[in-house]
């Protein structure tokens, strides 16, 4: 799996293949992109395609999206949908924009993965940095990952938020610091919650700055960083106003991501915990969900200061169990980067443990919802239950990726201690 | 902070989450058991302090702040005092000045003021219930436009020359006729006089009900001992104690019910709107301010009454209603309902009049009995084949049920028509005042004794709202506006003390608290906590490191 030489036909292949393959299904197989779409683990009530149809077509009646309470999305999906020919006439078009921002999120983490930033960060380097899988290969990973698939397929809108993050990476390690930045201020605009990886990806743009038109003093890139991200998000927000004619959009998107109004079953933690919650504590516990979600960027950002892009995953690994509405697009983002730490799996020790309790849970995951909503024959706590076994899993996953990165860092000061047990103390 | 550890010790499998795991390997032993591992760079235990206090400071700036925001309980400032106040009764004293207008146009102006006089000192000396007064004035001459104050007296006395000294009632007008030998009239030096005795005393017994009945309402609730009036016999307070379960509770709007049911197939239709029109209307249209009324009517066919004897006992009354197949639902729409039943079967009540305690009339009382609380139940015999049932063929079940009505409403038993409605609006006029107030003691009594209870603005609204119309009310007390501000604030004060938000905190002590943060935080506090004081111990030690060693260097 070293990838060999890459030539311009094996890319191409790639690419082809991968769109052919999502083509083939969406031709093939006519009913499931709608039985995918209207699956919880892949539509949430921020992502969902078909909520989107809702807004869209509310907006094209000249009706506010937001009324009726149904779309939830950012409004500049609306003028970018309704440019498309009408989704009912002529479904090809929407197929081949979905499966273009597919190919795109994997062109972006061709790029990450060809720079090397995962092996040999500007202050660390691994020496374990030259066992590692080539860019082709983790595109390959990516594009035919079964929950890339899948999201695809059932046409989530978080799609797009994950290419914006790949490209703000990518644009980041290649050494432009504004198109990161850019890159990461439309991921906000579009579902919140990327803003949180605003101090890793400075820290990287500011690690991988060109040296003939470097910034030098930190606090000097910070108010930079900060200056861009708030004034794409100003132009964005006011481009949204334009369309929408009232800030209403800003309480129906981040307003429901914020207070968890939507309660409807997805693959994370919160909505179980916010039906059972006493309604005087919930404002409560909503800080301090938030407040945990992002409690891990400062500590994370400080423990691996030599290694931002290992921060930007796992960070994205522990979004993706613990954000308010996660979806299995966002363990798709996660899975997609963690290929990158080829040379940190020997390190890792519960890979396999990790990898069944995922595969277990994604079996299981939908045939407890089966039971819960369509049989009768279980209740709510079935499909918690596997929830929490696939939230459980992905963390092994995060835990032990981070620990294996910490061991890695960990054996360059310690050189004599490779390859022996350790233990914390 | 190093320890030496055993060799092949798995420990860092035991890291609880990705948070621990970031200081999974921060330090490490060597594999020999007793080897020492080396010291940690200074740079490491910065960037560790740092860690932490990247924690601690989201806890502090951000976690501590929003705990204040989303758990401080909302109270809104009650006038707490004023409302205790209100419910001892100390606020306002009810006091119903009741005017008595006396037309007296055989009389001289000037024997009339006498007259006047005496009976008004005989009045005086008669009442022992400081709450209710009884005021009385000389009606202007006829051919005078009424005063204001004209329209408000509760009774007019009709003095009349005549043989004897009589006393009667006007069915229609709140009126008492009185006619007197004409020797009775006072002279202007007499100071006493029995025509005057005798005024005061038929005025007396007229209103002896009304003052029995509020002087109970009075005592009855929290009003202190001292206004409360004295006299009322232990017999006397157990009619009215009776009289008062037996009447529903006060709402604004009431749901009457009218209901036809036949034992077998006829008659199945009856002209029951244009009975309601004729017989009841015009009484429903007096309660109007003090009571709204909503009417529904039903037929049942081949209705089996509860009990099948075909001569029914006391004891079979209560059971009669067959509340398994009748369909008398408890309440349309919020308001209480009054069910008022037409039973045509051929069961008739055993005893005679024994049974009933209402009747005003022989013939009703061997067919009709009133239901504490819910209704009247009519048997109403008629020859076989009757299809339908006229206006005329319900006259006699309306009237009872019109009476009935009144009694359900707690109107007092004995006077005219008029004089029991404007007394039924006096009584609910306090009863509605003692009500509110004594739900604002509750209120403001709450308010004292759950601390942690939130109190909403819209409550505090209500309360400000309800004292307003009390005091409005009070002042005014025993008219129409007195009762019309009466209504408003009970009303408000029910909302107020029922609001639904203050309703859901109501069980919640402090202790609950520590079962709904525990689970969740105690476990998040464990490792933020121990860090803490791990690296405040460490820093401590360093600190007299450094010191001994400083000590040290003075001493080569």
């Amino acid at each position: 799996m070293d990838g060999g030489k890459v030539t311009q036909g094996r890319t191409a292949g790639l690419y082809v293949g991968a769109a052919v393959l999502r083509l083939a299904i969406f031709t093939l197989l006519p009913g499931l992109p709608d039985l995918l779409t209207g699956r919880v683990e892949i539509s949430t009530p921020v992502t969902s395609f078909k909520r989107l149809q809702e807004g869209l077509f509310l907006y094209n009646h000249n009706v506010s999206p937001y009324d009726g309470g149904v779309y939830h999305q950012a409004p500049l999906f609306l003028p970018l949908f309704s440019l498309l020919p009408s989704f009912s006439n002529l479904p090809i078009f929407t197929y081949l924009l979905y499966i273009a921002v597919d190919l795109l999120s994997a062109s972006a983490l061709w790029k990450i993965a060809d720079s090397g930033e995962a092996g040999s960060a500007a202050l660390f380097t691994s020496p374990r940095r030259d066992k590692r899988w080539s860019g082709y290969v983790i595109a390959a990973v990516f594009l035919f990952n079964p929950f890339t698939l899948a999201t695809c397929i059932g046409r989530s809108t978080s799609v797009f938020t994950t290419c914006a993050i790949l490209h703000a990476i990518a644009k980041a390690v290649s050494g432009a610091p504004f198109g990161a930045l850019v890159a990461l201020s439309f991921a906000t605009y579009l579902s919140l919650y990327p803003l949180l990886l605003l101090p890793p990806l400075a820290l990287l743009c500011y690690d991988r700055q060109r040296p003939e038109r470097a910034t030098k003093s930190a606090a000097k890139f910070t108010s930079i960083c900060a200056s861009v991200v708030a004034g794409v998000l100003g132009v964005l927000f006011g481009m949204s106003y334009l369309i929408t004619d009232s800030w209403e959009f800003l309480v129906s998107t981040y307003g429901i991501q914020l207070t968890l109004s939507d309660l409807t079953p997805n693959v994370g933690l919160w909505w179980y915990f916010f039906i059972e919650m006493f309604d005087s504590f919930r404002a409560f516990f909503l800080g301090v969900f938030w407040l945990h979600l992002s409690c891990y960027v400062g500590g994370l950002t400080l423990r691996i200061r030599r290694q931002p892009l290992v921060v930007l995953t796992l960070l994205l690994g522990i979004f993706a169990i613990f954000k308010p509405y996660p979806s299995i697009s966002d363990t798709s983002l996660f899975l997609a980067l963690v290929p990158l730490y080829r040379h940190v799996f020997p390190l890792m020790r519960y890979t396999f443990l990790a990898a069944s309790v995922i595969a277990y849970a994604s079996c299981l995951g939908p045939a407890f919802y089966y039971l819960w909503i369509y049989a009768g024959s279980g209740n709510a706590n079935f499909f918690y239950a596997v929830t929490l076994v696939w939230n459980l899993g992905l963390s092994l996953l995060v835990c032990d990726l981070m620990f294996a990165v910490l061991r890695d860092e960990w054996e360059v000061e310690r050189p004599e201690m490779a390859g022996k047990e350790i233990r914390q103390i | 902070m190093s320890l030496p550890q055993p060799p092949g010790d798995d420990g860092a499998a035991k890291s609880p989450g990705p948070a621990a795991g970031a200081e999974t390997v921060a330090a490490s032993s060597g594999p020999q058991a007793k080897k020492q591992p080396p010291p940690e760079k200074p740079s490491d235990v910065r960037r560790r302090s740092r860690i932490i206090l990247s924690f601690w400071l989201i806890v502090l700036c951000l976690g501590l702040p929003i705990w204040w925001q989303t758990t401080s309980i909302y109270r809104a400032d009650l006038p707490l005092h004023e409302m205790l106040e209100w419910a001892d009764g100390k606020a306002c004293r009810p006091v119903f000045p009741l005017r008595i207008n006396i037309q007296a146009d055989s009389l001289q102006d000037q024997e009339a003021q006498n007259l006047l006089r005496l009976t008004q000192h005989a009045l005086d000396d008669l009442n022992d219930f400081s709450g209710h007064h009884l005021r009385l004035q000389l009606s202007p001459p006829p051919g005078h436009p009424p005063e204001s104050s004209d329209r408000e007296s509760a009774l007019t006395i009709r003095l009349v020359p005549g043989d004897t000294a009589t006393a009667s009632l006007d069915p229609h007008e709140p009126v008492l006729d009185i006619t007197y030998p004409p020797n009775a009239i006072p002279t202007a030096t007499s100071s006493s006089s029995s025509l005057a005795t005798y005024v005061a005393g038929q005025l007396r017994s007229t209103f002896a009900e009304e003052q029995a009945t509020i002087s109970y309402l009075l005592s009855t609730s929290s009003m202190p001992s001292e206004s409360r009036p004295l006299g009322l016999s232990p017999e006397s307070a157990e009619s009215l104690a009776k009289r008062a379960t037996r009447s529903l509770k006060y709402a604004p709007t009431y749901h009457l019910t009218f209901s036809l049911f036949t034992s077998g197939p006829l008659p199945s239709s009856w002209d029951i709107g244009a009975a309601i029109a004729d017989y009841m209307k015009p009484v429903l249209t007096v309660l109007s301010p003090i009571h709204n009324f909503t009417i529904d009517t039903q037929v049942q066919l081949y209705a089996t009454p509860g009990v099948p004897n075909e001569v029914l006992n006391k004891e079979d009354l209560s059971s009669f209603v067959n509340a398994a197949e009748w369909p008398l639902s408890p309440s349309i729409g919020g308001a209480p309902t009054i069910n008022f039943v037409v039973f045509v079967g051929n069961q008739t009540i055993a005893g005679e009049r024994a049974e009933s305690e209402h009747a005003n009339t022989g013939e009703s009382a061997a067919h009709s009995w009133l239901i504490p609380q819910w209704g009247t139940i009519y048997l109403l015999p008629l020859p076989d084949g009757t299809a339908h049932l006229s206006s005329a063929a319900l006259k006699q079940p309306l009237l009872t049920f019109t009476s009935h009505l009144l009694s359900l409403l707690g109107a007092p038993r004995s006077g005219s028509l008029p004089l029991r409605l404007s007394t039924l609006g006096r009584i609910r006029s306090a009863d509605l005042l003692l009500r509110a107030s004594s739900t604002l003691g509750s209120l403001a009594r709450l308010a004292l004794a759950l601390p942690s209870i939130s109190i909403p603005s819209s409550v505090a609204d209500g309360v400000s709202t309800t004292m307003l119309h009390l005091r409005r009310a009070c002042e005014t007390l025993g008219g129409a506006e007195g009762l019309a501000h009466a209504r408003v604030a009970e009303a408000e004060a029910e909302r107020a003390f029922f609001e639904k938000s203050m309703v859901g905190q109501l069980y919640f002590p402090d202790e609950h608290k520590i079962a709904v943060y525990l689970p969740l935080l105690g476990p998040v506090a464990v490792p933020l906590v121990m860090g803490l004081i791990n690296e405040l111990r460490a820093w401590r030690r360093r600190r007299r490191e450094r010191r001994e060693r400083g000590r040290g260097k003075k001493m080569e």
